[in-house]
């Protein structure tokens, strides 16, 4: 980035103490522009909504404690768990991957930030507002209760007719706004930033799944934007696309919400992959097994999880043709996946493994997650799965591979990261209890789903009724989820001890660290590193220590470094585009002020929400962030 | 890098002065990126389009709507703005800033025209055929689509116009260079999706 | 900025020529052909509808690849990244296609 700060301003000398405004409070948080600032907002961020749609969860399991329960009506309980789908996937945990993406992936890679640390901060704030958004449905009017999927027509207007939905197509446009950016942003990170000697076949594999994760969001975002914004028009505009009055097709619907919607399960697990791929290896001191494959078989999982969408709808009716298509593609998913797998197995083979906390969430993900694929190829299965439909069978399913797949894989993520990114250690102890509690009481709610829904109780029904078998199961089941709420309340008292204590952690802390970041301070300056490494292998770091040296060759003399400025216009554009949200969804609306129906009949309060966020981009393009730099002098003063 | 540091600081721009500086290369890479998932949102539209062709319900169909005349005004158009976009990419790798700049107004200004020609059809439909957005299925998807597609026509004229100021004000440099080359990105691409929409939309409409 | 204008028009030194309009000008001559070639099918009537369809997809698919090599400069070298994410957006729209012309209508 020095380099690339030199050439930016080529005709004058570099502004040696160039004075630099610096924010502090909430204003530093946001202003700023840092990946690992950025990071933390998206822990926290992700980890409050994690927190609502674990709430939701609860309160669901609860209903469901006993038959004929009346703790809630059919309404609340449709809300809570659309709300808790939508939540948890899109608020909850694809904000915590991403945290880990910002924390970790330009460390690992040898970069002092990421392409565009202005998009990274804009794609966190749309989420941001797109959450809150989604969110402010509770107090407006009702949540969404269509379920996540939104299938039309039970979410066209004549089923759904409050605004829940509007709040959900329109909160889910603008937070994949912010996952788009984001997306594209680490794509561009990880082809252009790496440091010199770092080949694509030369990074670490989380640094590789990031890559492959985001180029799969930069292809299936873009259908649920038109998805999401034919629904906005079916509903606000009454346009007919899924209207079949009108001559509109609710299958349309399905395929294009699973054309996207089946990639995303990928999105999400990926991101896992790279983390156990990373944390396995690291703790039983191997190289990963396989490297070559393990690259190869992301690949091939990102490419047939376009292929596959279609098996979610082998109850539509498409046809026998369709459904043994959909049923082959899906089940070569397998192959890849199994792949994965025995590379992790056969790394853990022969290796001096510890079990620190990690390393524990990591070992239970691989039979955990395993589970949960074997279950996927037997809902692969067309005809099987015209019984497994819409039952428990499926709801466990994919509660074990995005809670014990995913889920664990994020757990021992931010225990294995959790020193880089704070400084910091967790308690082991606590760790440990963590993933006791948590794994037991996951496998207590999920185990016996599958029972449930071969038993025949369907999923997304609010209540049963008694002596059908179900009563007892669904008792363990909700024992369970409360287990589950422990460990995850011994997790943030975890936190919260760990902040009490000084911030001491060494910058290689679990001893063993293979790849770059382990070569930094713990948490590290906010350039990152004071020279660029060279790169001699894969798992740089360990390649050196095994040489004998303490630490990397640098590939460049110490140098000015650039930085970019910290600003407020992405916070703002944020705004903007919330304001424009909520203005469009009312826009229909009567108003018992006339100054309310003016303003909003008219479209004056989207126009004003678009005036800022294109107001905000204009300053954006017209003043150029001239950025500022750290001198050889400071760096050296540290 | 470094000898487009030293052209540079002779007072003359490199050859390629978007790809001088590593920010004008990750802006010209992302853009590919981004025009990456442009391509499947004009691909869902499209497969929507497709999909609801003929659900006309009792509304006009796209053969009794459309004149192809019109559209081969609108084509012709933006294939002229597509070409006078490479001339100024030219200029702009000749480092010839007035002819870059009078590009840069000749595609605006046929970008302009087209977009009128587009709100013109979409008037004669509305008012005279009583073809709206909540007539059938088709049309529906008909607005959306074309809809899009001049939605970043207009975009691009707005964004091209503040890069017309900006390289007034501020001169070809590293900085403005790669805005601009992936302006004339953004409004190839723009053409391209418009090769589709008449050849889908329109002529395949007129087959039937 | 602070960085030096060019003077407007100013004839610059180069190592390498830039290259000339002509190429562009012959792709943009072959794009207005293939349109005619389009406009014309359709307008004459009375094309057997299979065989227009065909046509006016292989005119659009020439004329987008002509576009996208020359003008866009896919064929240049160091393109390898946006040719694989332009290719991999291509590929995920036609299977939206797929889907929106088989799997949407059934009797």
């Amino acid at each position: 980035m020095a380099e690339a700060a030199q050439s930016l301003h080529p005709s004058q000398p570099l502004k040696h103490g160039h004075s630099v405004k610096r924010h502090t409070g909430l204003m530093d948080w946001i202003t700023t522009v840092d990946h690992k600032k950025i990071a933390i907002l998206y822990l926290w961020a992700g980890g409050i909504f994690f927190g609502i749609g674990g709430l939701e969860a609860i309160l669901i399991r609860i209903q469901l404690i006993k038959p004929m329960n009346t703790f809630l009506d059919a309404q609340t309980f449709n809300e809570l768990i659309t709300m808790h789908g939508t939540t948890m996937i899109f608020l909850g945990v694809m904000p915590v991957i991403f945290a880990l993406m910002n924390a970790v992936i330009p460390l690992q890679i040898g970069a002092r930030d990421v392409a565009f640390p202005f998009l990274n901060a804009l794609g966190f704030w749309t989420f941001l507002f797109g959450g809150i958004l989604l969110n402010l449905s509770w107090v407006m009017g009702g949540a969404p209760d269509a379920g996540w999927t939104s299938y039309t027509p039970l979410s066209s207007t004549g089923y759904s007719p409050t605004h829940g939905v509007d709040f959900y197509t329109i909160g889910l446009q603008i937070a994949g706004l912010g996952t788009l950016i984001g997306g594209i942003n680490f794509l561009a990170t990880i082809i252009t930033m790496r440091a010199p000697g770092m080949s694509f076949m030369r990074m670490p594999m989380f640094a590789w799944t990031t890559f492959i994760t985001s180029a799969i969001i930069l292809f299936a975002f873009p259908a649920i934007t038109v998805g999401l914004v034919l629904l906005t028009f079916d509903r606000i505009l009454e346009a007919n696309f899924f209207n079949v009055a009108g001559g509109g097709n609710p299958v349309l619907w399905q395929h294009i919400f699973w054309i996207f919607g089946h990639p995303e399960v990928y999105i999400l697990i990926l991101p896992a992959f790279g983390v156990i791929s990373e944390v396995i290896p690291t703790f039983s001191r191997k190289r990963l097994f396989g490297y070559s494959s393990m690259v190869f078989a992301t690949i091939l999982i990102a490419f047939l999880g376009f292929m596959v969408w279609a098996h979610h709808m082998f109850t539509t009716g498409l046809g026998p043709v369709a459904n043994a298509l959909f049923s082959v593609s899906t089940m070569l998913i397998a192959v890849p996946t199994g792949i994965k797998i025995f590379n992790w197995l056969f790394t853990m083979w022969g290796g001096q493994v510890r079990f620190t906390t990690p390393n524990l969430f990591a070992a239970g993900f691989i039979p955990t997650f395993t589970m949960g694929g074997v279950t996927g190829v037997m809902l692969a299965s067309a005809p099987a799965d015209f019984q497994f439909h819409d039952t428990y069978f499926v709801v466990a399913h994919f509660h074990y591979v995005i809670v014990g797949g995913l889920v664990l894989g994020l757990f021992a993520g931010l225990h294995y990261w959790w020193p880089k990114m704070f400084g910091r250690m967790l308690s082991e102890t606590l760790g440990k209890w963590t993933f006791w509690t948590f794994i037991i009481g996951f496998h207590l709610t999920f185990f016996v789903q599958h029972f449930l829904g071969l038993m025949g109780m369907q999923r997304r029904v609010f209540t049963y009724l008694p002596n059908q078998q179900f009563d007892l199961l669904n008792l363990v089941s909700t024992i369970g989820a409360m287990l589950m709420g422990v460990g995850m309340l011994i997790f943030l008292t975890n936190i919260f001890l760990t902040s009490r204590r000084p911030a001491d952690a060494a910058d290689d802390p679990w001893e063993d660290g293979r790849t770059l970041e382990w070569t930094i301070p713990s948490p590290p300056p906010e350039y990152n590193f004071k020279q660029t490494p060279l790169v001699r292998g894969l798992d740089a770091f360990w390649k050196e220590k095994m040489a004998g040296h303490k630490g990397m060759t640098p590939s460049e003399p110490v140098g000015s470094i650039h930085m970019p400025s910290a600003t407020i216009l992405p916070f703002l554009m944020s705004v903007g585009i919330f304001i424009a949200g909520l203005g469009f969804m009312f826009s229909r609306d009567e108003f018992s002020s006339s100054i309310m129906s003016f303003l909003f009949n008219n479209y004056i309060v989207t126009a004003l929400g678009l005036l800022i966020t294109f107001g905000s981009m204009l300053m954006r393009s017209l003043f150029d962030d001239p950025g500022w730099h750290i001198e050889p002098e400071e760096l050296e003063g540290r | 890098m470094t000898t487009a540091h030293a052209e540079a600081a002779n007072g003359t721009l490199p050859h390629e002065p978007e790809k001088a500086t590593l920010e004008g290369r990750n802006k010209v890479l992302a853009f590919w990126l981004f025009l990456g998932g442009e391509a499947v949102l004009f691909g869902t539209l499209f497969a929507t389009f497709l999909a609801l062709r003929n659900q006309t319900n009792e509304g006009p169909s796209a053969n009794e709507l459309f004149h192809l005349p019109l559209v081969a005004a609108a084509t012709f158009l933006l294939l002229v703005s597509s070409l006078t976009s490479v001339f100024a990419i030219q200029a702009m790798h000749r480092g010839r800033v007035t002819m870059l700049r009078n590009w840069l107004l000749v595609t605006v200004l046929l970008g302009l025209c087209f977009l009128v020609l587009e709100i013109y059809e979409f008037s004669v439909y509305i008012r005279h055929e009583e073809f709206g957005m909540t007539t059938s299925a088709f049309s529906s998807a008909f607005y959306t689509l074309v809809g899009f597609h001049g939605a970043h026509v207009a975009f691009g004229i707005l964004w091209i116009s503040v890069l017309i100021g900006q390289l007034m004000h501020k001169g070809l440099t590293v900085v403005t260079a790669p805005k601009i080359y992936v302006s004339a990105m953004y409004w190839h691409f723009i053409d391209v999706v418009w090769v589709f929409i008449f050849t889908v939309v329109y002529l395949l409409g007129k087959v039937g | 900025m602070a960085t030096k204008q060019h003077s407007p028009d100013s004839p610059v030194k180069h190592r390498h020529r830039p290259e000339g309009p002509q190429r562009h000008i012959v792709v943009f001559v072959f794009s207005i052909v293939l349109t005619l070639i389009a406009f014309a099918a359709v307008a004459a009537g009375g094309v057997n509808p299979t065989f227009a369809v065909i046509l006016l997809l292989v005119m659009a698919v020439l004329q987008v690849i002509l576009q996208m090599g020359f003008w866009m400069h896919l064929k240049d070298k160091g393109h390898m990244m946006p040719i694989i994410f332009m290719l991999g957006g291509f590929f995920i729209a036609g299977t939206c296609i797929i889907m929106s012309l088989y799997w949407v209508w059934w009797d």
